[in-house]
């Protein structure tokens, strides 16, 4: 532009170093918010588009499962296209509707009736030996069999220390230390029958050390004397393996009768269970010889049977990945009701004493500094100051009690601060005309105070405990478990215990599935998932609040 | 001096109006201090059994606190306290230890400036003062309600509404129904704090017309700034200023022949 057609007014744009100051003020002012709208608008977008995939799995109805089931192994089968994602519940459903198919095969199977025959023939005459007759025949059997060997062993010892010399020869020691090696042998035995004898541990325990004396000081009498002891003793062992063959034998009879009728996987399995348990006594007190063809076939005849119970469903697993939150969402819920009970209750009772009995000075200087204070005290020290006050000196463990006042006790400056900022905007008017009607100060509060407050007394508590109920220190020490199979109402001895069981949460539950478990391409939907449905339940709530305030504020307005 | 200007209606020839005897209230060398600030000085005063006493003078004269004194709502604020001198209602000093506040305040009612009803209903603002003494007759308390209404002149616009918020009202009828409140505990004292500086004239009438016909039964002490309404609706006027009680005499004598150079002056507009 050449000079001549610049316009030459008293009002032309010239360009002047305020004017350059304005536009960049303009400008940095404008990116500085639109830095801020973009990065909140990212935080939302990337928690709502991964999140809602997970919660709309699939053709874009809602995937109950992951609001109503417990957090659980994830079980993957096949890749790439085919795979097919299972949370265990369901693998192991699968897996059984698939036994019960190959066990179904086998039963229409020609095979079947020959195994059948077989396994009846072989069981009844396996049940002769838990009778009372053959239990005493076995019984005397089994002292005979025990004290021959016995004898035999403490002949074997009694030998070494009659003829230290030439034991101490054959052993290449010196003759004084023959004495310290017989007991080291008879030590062992000792453990070794303890093991063996695994019924009657605690026995044989309590005889070896009432022995233990003579054992370690042995001589040639001492071995004598701890031998009739223990032939003795022996006589004690027979009873418990009687109780254990005839209890095991019974269940296995019981059951089998249970399979004759139904002839049912399950049945079948208890069955084998109870011979497995039964097959421990026997194999002490009759010996693993004992009718050796017969046991042998039973478990040969067995095995057909098992072979159709075995199914193979190749998975691979990923722990924590599958399942739902249901329970940490109730846990949530629970924690954000009771917290902010006891916060509603703790600070309206404190902001009422503040703002309407507290008379100005330095006590309440004092205190409102302090409630300031409180409020800037970083979460994880709540969680800290929770856990020492509530969970150890006050012994509640990690409770849903701990958990409630640990988080009323973080929501509780901002509840006061709200609460008492609430009732000094009622007008001193009501104050005045109720007092001058002959209310006592209380009445006056209860009466036209209070009912007036109640609405921005609760918006902003329910508010701050929302806001309290994200947060993850304060709860990780004194309320959150990271699993937990039941829900909070399940399986409680007193109703008591309600209060003393910890939960799961939100929050902790996306601390666990993002930092404590090892990761996989699968737990990124979790977290996601989880965060998209802590997102909502906030939103919720916040809304519950804000309806709850304007119901209230139609009802009294002024 | 005292004696000068606490005219006894019964040693006045002029004073048919007024009833004689014993006064209802009688203030006696009464010192009044907010802190160290001293706003009443050296006031005595008595105030006769259905009579309409007005308290007139400048902003911050004092004729307010006075009026706040007479049933103690003055406790409410810090440091407020009496500096010498007693007041009395039938020969009792209110602060004496026995005296109960609320017991007194049931008796010596108060109307506000601002109509301050209760976000409630028309109705619950009339029963609130019953209901916190405790009585639970819905029979009883519906025809003490009516009655109050009606005594207030109010029952016959708001008798189809009762259950509505009270903030519906319109000012004037808000006041009403505040004086209404104050009716309901039965109070033998009421005292009015510029009970019509927020209303219309034509609101303002209605209310005035009420005080005339509570005079009958009640005791009545209003302050206010406007002189006209005093000269209507007062038997006998007190003029203040700066704290003290320059005058206290019939309105019409004050109007018309004011003993002091002050209370006529105020009157006639030279200051105030």
């Amino acid at each position: 532009m050449s000079p001549e057609k610049e316009p030459r007014h008293p009002f032309a744009t010239r360009l002047t170093t305020e004017r350059a100051q304005e536009s960049l003020m303009f400008g940095l002012l404008r990116g500085m918010t639109f830095f801020v709208l973009f990065c909140a608008a990212f935080l939302f977008w990337d928690i709502i588009s991964k999140g809602s995939s997970k919660v709309f799995e699939g053709d874009g109805l809602i995937n109950w499962e992951f609001l109503t089931e417990h957090p659980q192994t994830l079980h993957v089968i096949g890749e790439g296209e085919d795979e097919i994602k299972l949370s265990s519940s369901n693998y192991y459903k699968l897996k059984d509707e698939k036994m019960l198919n190959k066990w179904g095969e086998f039963r229409q199977s020609d095979r079947h009736d020959s195994a059948r025959r077989e396994l009846d023939a072989r069981f009844s005459r396996l049940q002769y030996e838990w009778s009372k007759d053959s239990l005493l025949v076995a019984d005397e059997k089994f002292l005979l069999r025990e004290r021959e060997n016995a004898t035999n062993k403490f002949a074997f010892w009694k030998e070494m220390l009659t003829d230290p010399k030439t034991t101490a020869e054959d052993f290449e020691i010196k003759v004084e230390e023959v004495p310290g090696m017989v007991t080291q042998f008879m030590l062992g035995h000792f453990e070794k029958e303890r093991s063996r004898l695994s019924l009657v541990e605690e026995k044989v325990t309590l005889f070896r050390a009432t022995n233990y004396p003579k054992i370690e000081n042995l001589s040639l009498a001492h071995a004598e004397e701890v031998e009739m002891a223990y032939l003795a003793f022996l006589a004690e062992i027979p009873e418990a393996y009687n109780q254990s063959m005839s209890s095991f034998g019974e269940e296995a009879k019981s059951s089998y009768d249970e399979f004759l009728q139904t002839e049912g996987p399950k049945e079948f399995g208890r069955f084998a269970e109870a011979l497995v348990a039964y097959s421990a006594a026997r194999n002490v007190l009759l010996g693993p010889d004992h009718e050796i063809e017969n046991w042998e076939a039973l478990q040969a005849s067995l095995a057909p049977f098992k072979q159709a119970m075995a199914v193979s469903l190749p998975s691979k697993d990923y722990a924590y990945s599958g399942g739902g939150i249901f329970p940490a969402i109730i846990g949530t819920l629970l924690l954000v009701i009771g917290a902010m009970a006891i916060a509603i209750v703790l600070g309206v009772f404190c902001a009422i004493f503040l703002a309407e009995y507290g008379k100005a000075g330095k006590f309440l200087s004092m205190v409102r500094l302090a409630i300031l204070n409180l409020a800037g005290v970083p979460s994880i020290i709540f969680g800290l100051f929770g856990f020492g006050l509530f969970v150890i000196f006050l012994d509640w463990n990690v409770s849903l009690l701990a958990g409630w006042f640990t988080l009323a006790f973080m929501v509780l400056p901002i509840v006061i601060t709200a609460s008492e900022e609430a009732l000094r905007s009622i007008p001193q008017g009501f104050r005045e005309s109720s007092l001058a009607l002959g209310a006592t100060k209380w009445t006056m509060i209860k009466t036209s105070v209070l009912p007036f407050a109640m609405p921005g007394i609760l918006t902003s508590s329910i508010l701050g405990v929302a806001r309290a109920a994200g947060e993850t220190a304060p709860i990780m020490f004194t309320a959150a478990y990271a699993k937990r199979s039941d829900l909070p109402w399940e399986g409680l001895e007193h109703w008591t215990d309600f209060f003393f069981q910890g939960v799961m949460a939100l929050p902790y539950h996306i601390y666990v599935v993002s930092a404590k478990i090892p990761q996989n391409a699968y737990t990124a939907d979790m977290q996601y998932g989880t965060a998209f449905v802590f997102l909502l339940l906030v939103v919720g709530v916040a809304s519950l609040s804000i309806i709850l305030r304007n119901r209230l504020r139609k009802k009294y307005r002024w | 001096m005292q004696e000068a200007i606490t005219t006894s209606p019964a040693s006045s020839p002029t004073t048919e109006e007024v009833d004689s005897g014993d006064p209802a209230i009688r203030i006696r060398d009464l010192d009044f201090l907010y802190g160290s600030n001293q706003v009443i000085h050296n006031v005595s005063l008595d105030i006769f059994p259905k009579e309409v006493m007005a308290f007139i003078g400048p902003s911050g004269c004092g004729k307010s606190t006075l009026l706040r004194c007479l049933n103690r709502m003055n406790d409410l604020v810090d440091g407020a306290r009496i500096g010498k001198g007693s007041i009395e209602i039938h020969g009792v000093d209110l602060h004496d230890k026995s005296v109960d506040v609320i017991e007194l305040r049931k008796r010596v009612g108060m109307v506000f400036q601002k109509s301050n009803p209760f976000p409630k209903s028309i109705y619950q603002n009339v029963a609130y003062g019953l209901q916190i003494q405790g009585v639970k007759s819905k029979r009883v308390i519906d025809q003490k309600v009516e009655e109050s209404l009606r005594k207030a002149a109010l029952w016959e616009e708001v008798k189809d509404r009762l259950n509505e918020n009270a903030y519906g009202l319109s000012g004037g009828q808000q006041q009403r129904l505040c004086i209404a409140r104050t009716l309901a505990v039965e109070p033998e004292i009421i005292l009015m704090d510029e009970p019509c500086s927020a209303l219309d004239p034509v609101a303002t009438g209605r209310v005035e017309e009420l005080i005339l016909e509570l005079k009958h039964e009640y005791t009545i002490v209003v302050v206010t700034h406007n002189m006209q309404q005093a000269g209507r609706i007062s038997d006998r006027t007190a003029f203040f200023y700066l704290g003290k009680l320059i005058e206290c005499d019939l309105t019409k004598k004050i109007f018309l022949n004011p003993s002091k150079q002050q209370t006529e002056d105020y009157i006639s507009g030279k200051f105030g």
